[in-house]
């Protein structure tokens, strides 16, 4: 009686474990079909936005990192930021998670571990955006910093007293140090 | 429909019980009373007719299943959907939107239509785009594949996606929560509302739908000012409360006969106020992990020392044999010491003479008020504890006497059962007056040591009332059971037992109706008593 219960018990936990598998996959299946034409998407783009250069890993799709341009007339000016992004299964109903790999200084960025507090990246979220058009919106973030609301508070606080020029300044440095060639 | 017109009556009356009560206002001993029968209902489980709403002549409120809160909400839509001339998709997103504030809706509609419906996301001319069939492949907005026309839902703004996506999205927001029923269109720039329609045509899964239906339901309540749900775990009915600022209560009882404070959704506390409940019941979980909570569920006999726990409602206990010795619950002092016999009465309910009795004297007190302040605290959560265990017992009890005992009883004693109301009256007298007293504890412990006057005129009406609901609890849990079983049947006992339990249920509620009078006004009037609480305890005492 026993092994006979066990052996049930077995085939209802492979069944569900198995199908389990199969949902997952169909996910998966979808969200690659759709970064692949993504991918097909940004190499005809590539030309068409000099800002922005996303990259596919060689090995999984679900992988992927952007070069984008300091917008001009802010410290960032000059600068190339490279952003990670982990696309997680369920996309594009759920969004990517990106962060910046090069260090900035901005209110919204965290300034250890990069982490962007974007609306887009979290409830506001559409699945009619793709990686690229994250990318511009970030690159629309740095242009226009939200100090209310900051994970850099030294950065929110300098932006919060209205000390612009130093702000400025900090934020310069930090784009010359971490996202400008080094000279020499 | 026959229910809901009873609904409608029952609310009518509501209304009309209301304006009584402000004119009858000076009459009091028979407002009280009627109102406290009324009360009474709101825990005896009798379903005893279909009506769809419990009422109290005294306080305005009204339970309402599901059925009522669905018409409510239709009605609202409908009267939103004629007015505006717009589909009853159209006027739920509105509604949804203006958190069913029907006048606030109508307000802002009529100054300004286009800024409603820019803001909420309502196009002109909203009713379903119709699917054309067109040779020309579209491209969904999400997946990126192309479809033919058919195959793309046809939505009020034009943006196409395929059903797959917008099945995906519309499922995601379901399963993320009531988000979901403010959802835009998908395509970023648009704010277009996805309405039940869409939900409905794009869903296929039952289970997502009646998510969806279940937050559509749950929005009208919990949005409304006027309308909370019930806190009972699986209770599915919620109470409406007009406040009239006449009483002070709000105590309400829902038809699954849990009671709550509509205002704090805490367990009902009257005569105490919310302040004192909610600084209590912060108090308790703080001090949960300190050892106070076992204090209140078991004690060693004071005799034999075996630890006892207790499981039945009253505070007089009576240890296994062979030991059989009688002690007080509380105080653990032997039971003879208590009661008028002994020209003692019960006076459990003070702390200051469990403090003398104690190992306390005042040198050590004031050392130790650290201490102290733990003990004093202990004191009455053990009191409120007990009280509270003994209520619910108390109420297991009636639903037990209410299913099998009556009718045996009335088998024995050949009595029928409409004849027999007088034990579940004693039964929802001493329910009630646990939950008076289970409060008036936590009163009792926020009632400054420095207003000497009120703490013993407080601490005196809550020792008669104790006294008199243990004496109460005691008849009815012990006594009845004799007639149980048949061994005492003579007709003059049985007599006898009726007129002590029914002069017994009413001294216990007149105390219970002083204390809960002089909490409410604050015992504001201690001055004139205090003459009054020095005079009885020798009246008492002759007795």
């Amino acid at each position: 009686m026993i092994c006979a219960d066990l052996k049930v018990v077995r085939l209802i936990l492979y069944l569900s474990w198995r199908d389990r598998l199969l949902c997952a996959n169909s996910d998966m299946q979808q969200s690659r079909a759709r970064l692949f034409k993504e991918y097909k998407e940004v190499q005809r783009e590539k030309v068409a936005d000099p800002d922005i250069q996303l990259v596919c890993d060689d090995t999984n799709i679900f992988k992927w990192t952007a070069l984008i341009k300091g917008p001009s007339e802010t410290p960032y000016e000059g600068g190339v930021f490279q952003l990670a992004f982990a696309v997680p299964e369920p996309y594009p109903l759920q969004p990517p998670q990106v962060r910046f790999l090069t260090k900035i200084f901005h209110p919204n960025v965290h300034f250890k571990t990069g982490e962007i507090c974007l609306d887009i990246l979290k409830n506001a979220w559409s699945p009619a955006w793709t990686l690229q058009s994250v990318c511009r919106a970030i690159i629309a973030l740095m242009a226009h910093p939200e100090a209310d609301s900051p994970l850099n508070c030294d950065s929110g606080n300098l932006l919060r007293s209205g000390d612009v020029r130093g702000f400025n300044s900090m934020a310069r440095m930090y784009t010359r140090l971490a996202a400008m060639p080094k000279k020499g | 429909m026959d229910s809901d017109d009873d609904m409608l009556d029952a609310y009518d009356d509501v209304e009309s019980g209301e304006y009584d009560t402000s004119s009858d206002r000076d009459d009091d001993d028979d407002e009280h009373g009627h109102g406290e029968n009324e009360t009474d209902c709101g825990y005896l489980v009798e379903d005893d007719d279909s009506s769809t709403s419990t009422r109290c002549s005294q306080v305005n409120y009204v339970v309402l299943k599901e059925e009522d809160i669905r018409k409510r909400q239709e009605d609202d839509i409908k009267q939103v959907s004629t007015v505006f001339s717009i589909t009853n998709v159209e006027a739920s997103v509105l509604l949804l939107h203006y958190r069913w504030n029907v006048s606030k809706l109508n307000d802002e509609w009529f100054a300004d239509e286009e800024k409603v419906r820019r803001t909420v996301g309502v196009l002109e001319g909203g009713s379903l785009v119709v699917a054309v069939d067109n040779p020309r492949k579209v491209k969904c907005g999400i997946c990126f594949d192309k479809f033919r026309r058919i195959k793309i839902v046809p939505v009020v703004c034009g943006h196409s996606f395929c059903s797959t996506c917008w099945n995906g999205y519309v499922s995601t927001a379901i399963n993320d929560g009531s988000g979901c029923l403010m959802r835009k269109c998908p395509e970023p720039s648009c704010h277009v509302a996805v309405g039940r329609d869409v939900v409905e045509k794009v869903v296929s899964s039952e289970e997502e739908r009646d998510k969806y239906d279940r937050y559509f339901l749950r929005s009208y309540i919990e949005e409304s000012r006027k309308m909370k749900w019930c806190p009972a775990p699986g209770c599915e009915h919620a109470v409406e409360f007009s406040a009239t600022g006449m009483s002070a209560s709000y105590d309400v009882s829902c038809s699954c006969s849990h009671r709550f404070c509509w205002n704090c959704k805490e367990d009902a506390h009257s005569p105490v106020d919310c302040g004192t409940v909610s600084k209590w019941i912060l108090k308790n979980s703080a001090e949960a992990e300190n050892t106070t909570w076992i204090l209140a569920n078991s004690k060693a006999c004071p005799k034999c020392k075996r630890p006892i726990e207790k499981n039945h409602g009253c505070m007089h206990m009576t240890c296994g044999s062979p030991c059989k010795h009688q002690f007080c619950w509380l105080c653990l002092g032997a039971w003879t010491e208590h009661g008028g016999s002994t020209g003692g009465f019960y006076s459990c309910n003070k702390y200051e003479k469990a403090k003398k009795g104690g190992l306390y004297d005042e040198a050590e007190k004031k050392r130790e008020m650290a201490k102290s302040s733990l003990e004093r605290y202990t004191h009455y959560y053990e009191r409120w504890a007990s009280n509270e265990k003994s209520r619910k017992k108390a109420f297991g009890d009636l639903q037990v006497f209410l299913s099998e005992k009556i009718a045996k009883l009335s088998e024995v004693q050949c009595i029928p059962e409409t004849q027999l109301t007088f034990i579940t009256d004693a039964w929802g007298q001493i329910i009630e007056c646990r939950r008076v007293l289970k409060w008036t504890y936590a009163y009792g412990y926020y009632l400054p040591e420095s207003e000497h006057e009120k703490r013993r005129f407080f601490e005196y009406m809550q020792g008669e009332a104790e006294s008199g609901l243990e004496r109460l609890h005691r008849c009815v849990e012990t006594e009845s059971e004799v007639f149980q079983d048949g061994e005492v049947p003579s007709e003059q006992y049985f007599n006898a037992f009726r007129q002590k339990l029914n002069t017994l249920t009413s001294v216990t509620k007149t105390h219970f109706e002083t204390l809960v009078k002089a909490l409410e006004n604050g015992l504001c009037d201690v001055k004139s008593q205090a003459a009054c609480s020095k005079e009885t305890p020798s009246k008492k005492r002759r007795k």
